[in-house]
């Protein structure tokens, strides 16, 4: 019985502490909020990124250009080699013909200037499309550089190089936002060890006299721990809503320009277990904000 | 919670005795001799003054008792407690079978007079129906009417607020009352008034210590006295 009401009594101190400090809460957790926008900003970005990069990699074909001179009755031996290379899933003979027609399809309101065009200066071409499970960079790259080999192949052409740089950016992404998740959760334990150490200032003699009439420890600690952790989830929730309905507004708004460019955009938002993490580490920041406080405090 | 009884200290007697010291010595940074050798016992029940000048040692020695500060060497005894060797966890405890006065009251000034007492019925755990018959009750032994329970402190006298102070010590039955210059702000009625309380308290069989640097107080009263001078009893 006296257990239920002193854990009852506890939470509603830490939450009148709360009230009774308000504005210096308010500040502190619309700075924990900002520094958590920024880390779940910065998980989201790569998330949809790789989702672009996925767009991209499915769009990726490999040209061969063949040499001129290349027999057309090679043709049927190399798309039956080519068949049989490890990584590629459809092989398509492009003639010179075929290239100038579709040259001419795809530029057909310059018409004439392309009059007088002769098929020959297109060169036969192979559109080879790659299996799914070889659509990554470094075994795009490999496959190209095999392809490459072929006696006949002038030259190879692939989105390799945007493939690459893309890759990158999201590699660099990903492992920045440890980073920047490390600094600002260093930025948050000390917003809220500051934000709990001004609490403890003002309530210095109500503290001092709960010792004196024998309080627990854990009654005394338990409201600032409770601080702590409430400014954490108060504010990575707060950070989450800001950025859901963000999300939303860029989803609505923004996004249908950039399928343009990117194709059709499958843009996520957090998963469950992200959202959790951030909540998570939120709690455990604002705790461990609190924890500093005290130890600091000595006395208490 | 087990006691940290001293039965197997030979030289350190427990039998009636309220509060024991043997050979206490305590020393601040910096080598500030606080208290040095300092011995005595106070019966259960008793009232007794601890006189001095200020920086006599009569503050160090209250907070011996309730374990706020550690003697550097020597055995207290509180109610059979030795504090000097009580755990960190076993500190409230002690503290709950002691109430402690302020000469500075130490009342919450933004909290009512009902919160100020009630507070402490909370921290101690006790049943949320209890608690305003219990703060009626106390403030009745206090001598002091229900109007001032909503009530900010600073709109009490001195006097008033002490009696609250007094309310809140009292307000766990304790064992022992430790008064720290309880009247040190009050003007001499008020601070008859408030002695008067003390002494009406001890009679219902609390023990208590009262702190003071003001003889003519003590002479008022034919009360035991510890007098202290330099951190140790005077001869």
């Amino acid at each position: 019985m006296k257990g239920g009401m002193g854990a009852l009594f506890i939470l509603r101190r830490g939450f009148g502490i709360m009230r009774e400090n308000g504005p210096a809460h308010i500040l502190s957790i619309g700075t924990i909020a900002v520094a958590f926008f920024l880390f779940a900003s910065f998980l989201l970005l790569p998330l949809n990124f790789a989702s672009v990069l996925e767009a991209w990699e499915k769009k990726v074909q490999i040209i061969l250009y063949l040499k001129d001179g290349t027999g057309e009755g090679r043709i049927p031996q190399l798309t039956e080699d080519l068949r049989k290379e490890e990584g590629i899933r459809e092989v398509r003979y492009v003639s010179p013909g075929a290239a100038k027609k579709s040259f001419e399809k795809d530029l057909a309101g310059y018409g004439g200037v392309l009059k007088g065009l002769k098929a020959e200066i297109f060169p036969a071409s192979f559109e080879i499309t790659v299996q799914e499970r070889f659509r990554t960079p470094e075994r795009i790259r490999s496959l190209a550089a095999r392809l490459d080999m072929i006696k006949e192949v002038e030259e190879v052409q692939y989105g390799g190089v945007w493939l690459e740089r893309l890759s990158l950016i999201l590699y660099t992404l990903r492992w920045g936002v440890w980073v920047l998740g490390g600094v600002l959760v260093a930025i948050i334990v000390s917003v809220t060890a500051n934000t709990v150490r001004l609490t403890l200032y003002n309530k210095r003699g109500e503290i001092e006299i709960l010792k004196l009439v024998g309080a627990t420890d854990a009654f005394v600690k338990l409201p600032f721990y409770l601080e702590g952790g409430l400014q954490g989830l108060v504010g990575a929730g707060g950070s989450i809503l800001l950025l859901l309905c963000l999300f939303h507004l860029f989803s609505a708004k923004v996004a249908p320009y950039l399928s343009f460019y990117f194709g059709q955009l499958r843009l996520s938002f957090l998963p469950p277990h992200m959202i959790a993490s951030i909540l998570g580490i939120g709690v455990a920041a604002g705790l461990l904000g609190g924890l500093f406080s005290l130890r600091k405090a000595g006395g208490i | 919670m087990q006691k940290d009884r001293v039965s197997s200290q030979p030289s350190v007697h427990t039998d009636a005795s309220m509060i024991q010291f043997f050979r206490v010595y305590k020393t601040y940074p910096g080598n500030i001799r606080a208290l040095a050798n300092i011995s005595f016992k106070i019966e259960k029940g008793e009232f007794v003054f601890v006189t001095g000048p200020s920086g006599a040692g009569k503050t160090t020695l209250l907070k011996l008792i309730i374990r706020a500060e550690r003697p550097d060497q020597g055995e207290i005894v509180v109610n059979k407690r030795n504090v000097a060797r009580l755990r960190h966890s076993q500190i409230p405890a002690l503290r709950r079978e002691i109430g402690f006065v302020f000469q500075d009251f130490k009342l919450l000034n933004h909290k009512s007079v009902y919160d100020n007492i009630a507070l402490v019925l909370r921290a101690l755990g006790h049943n949320k129906r209890e608690i305003p018959k219990r703060v009626r009750q106390v403030l009745r032994v206090v001598g002091l009417e229900e109007w001032v329970l909503k009530q900010s402190p600073l709109k009490l006298s001195g006097g008033e607020q002490q009696r609250v102070a007094i309310a809140r010590a009292l307000l766990n039955t304790p064992a022992i009352i430790l008064a720290d210059e309880p009247t040190g702000n009050l003007d001499p009625d008020l601070t008859m008034e408030i002695m008067d309380l003390l002494e009406k308290v001890n009679t219902l069989g609390t023990t208590v210590v009262v702190a003071t640097h003001d003889r003519s107080l003590v002479a008022q009263y034919s009360k035991r006295t510890i007098p202290l001078y330099r951190g140790q009893v005077a001869a």
